[in-house]
């Protein structure tokens, strides 16, 4: 039930992002010279490293998914941080945690670089939703982190690791992956496309 | 369960023919294509499909859902629904919470902070309400 719901409600977040889509394609066919002349400060390349980081960053999430169903919160007790193989859920969500902190460090610099040549929030048009679509999206990711951190936290109050638990991890690499598959949509629009 | 999944797909067949209809159609006026629309309309076909996507998958990994059987008796479908909370104060917390750091967008930063650090704690109560103790989930 619980996963069936988060799925429904994962399709209203997509309406959320499609009204950020539709701001972006209104003013880019209404704009196109300030389109050109703003999409030449981009970088596409770092843009794309960090894409790569939270594409990655889903691979560890499924990882831990299926640690998960398994009924694995965790490596056994007194177990090397370095046996891999033998990682529960809570050690992949970690990894998954970085990567995707990283991320949001990476979106958070190339704000940093972008405000430095002049573009901003209330700049122009093309800052206006820049900022919007890939700002609400880091805001996304960014409460996705917190929830990775609600779920790992979980597992080391109770004394079972049960159903429950697993299906809970499992609603949170749901939102992962749909974060990552909107990131990697507007990535593609705003960077490739352009 | 296949109903759902039925009328999931045809939420997304709906969207995506109107909004090529659509396209197609603001495309040749002369201010061009209405891109709210079309996006709207792709999106909208895309919740359909992926509610409808899911649903097939779930389909696939259980038992026959009785509820598409069409000679099925309602007692078949009792059992297990899982978990539901009896009562709880969390939510009201909450909502509270998340109400303060709204309106503290509008009335100042430091509201928002305020909201934050009453959400914070109503958060992590909310969420480890039931798994903590001897009676966890």
């Amino acid at each position: 039930m619980v996963a069936v719901g988060t799925m429904v409600w994962l399709s209203s977040e997509l309406m959320f992002f499609a009204a950020l889509f539709a701001f972006y394609f209104t003013l880019r066919g209404n704009l196109p010279e300030l389109w050109t002349e703003r999409t030449a400060d981009l970088d596409v390349p770092y843009a794309a490293a960090n894409t790569l980081i939270l594409v990655i960053s889903s691979v560890w999430c499924q990882l831990g998914v299926w640690q998960a169903e398994r009924g694995v919160p965790a490596r056994p007790a007194g177990t090397s941080l370095f046996r891999v193989r033998e990682w529960g859920m809570r050690e992949w969500y970690v990894v998954t945690y970085v990567f995707g902190a990283t991320f949001v460090a990476g979106q958070v610099y190339e704000y940093a670089n972008l405000i430095s040549e002049g573009v901003t929030l209330s700049s122009d048009s093309y800052g206006s939703i820049f900022y919007l679509a890939t700002g609400f999206h880091g805001l996304h990711v960014t409460g996705g982190l917190l929830a990775f951190l609600l779920i790992i936290g979980r597992t080391f109050t109770t004394r079972r690791y049960t159903h429950a638990q697993a299906t809970g991890a499992v609603v949170t690499s749901y939102y992962w992956h749909f974060v990552d598959v909107v990131w990697i949509a507007l990535f593609a629009t705003i960077y490739l496309l352009q | 369960m296949r109903a759902m999944e039925r009328i999931g797909i045809l939420v997304g067949v709906f969207g995506f023919t109107v909004a090529a209809i659509y396209w197609a159609w603001t495309h040749s006026t002369v201010l061009g294509t209405e891109w709210v629309g079309v996006v709207g309309l792709i999106l909208a076909g895309l919740l359909g499909f992926m509610i409808a996507w899911y649903l097939w998958m779930t389909r696939r990994k259980l038992d026959r859902d009785p509820s598409d059987d069409p000679l099925g008796d309602i007692d078949e479908i009792q059992g297990d629904y899982g978990f539901f909370s009896p009562h709880s104060w969390q939510p009201l917390f909450l909502g509270a919470s998340a109400a303060v750091i709204f309106l503290g967008l509008a009335v100042g930063w430091w509201l928002v902070f305020i909201g934050v650090f009453i959400g914070g704690p109503a958060l992590v109560a909310w969420t480890f309400e039931y798994w903590k103790g001897p009676k966890a989930l």
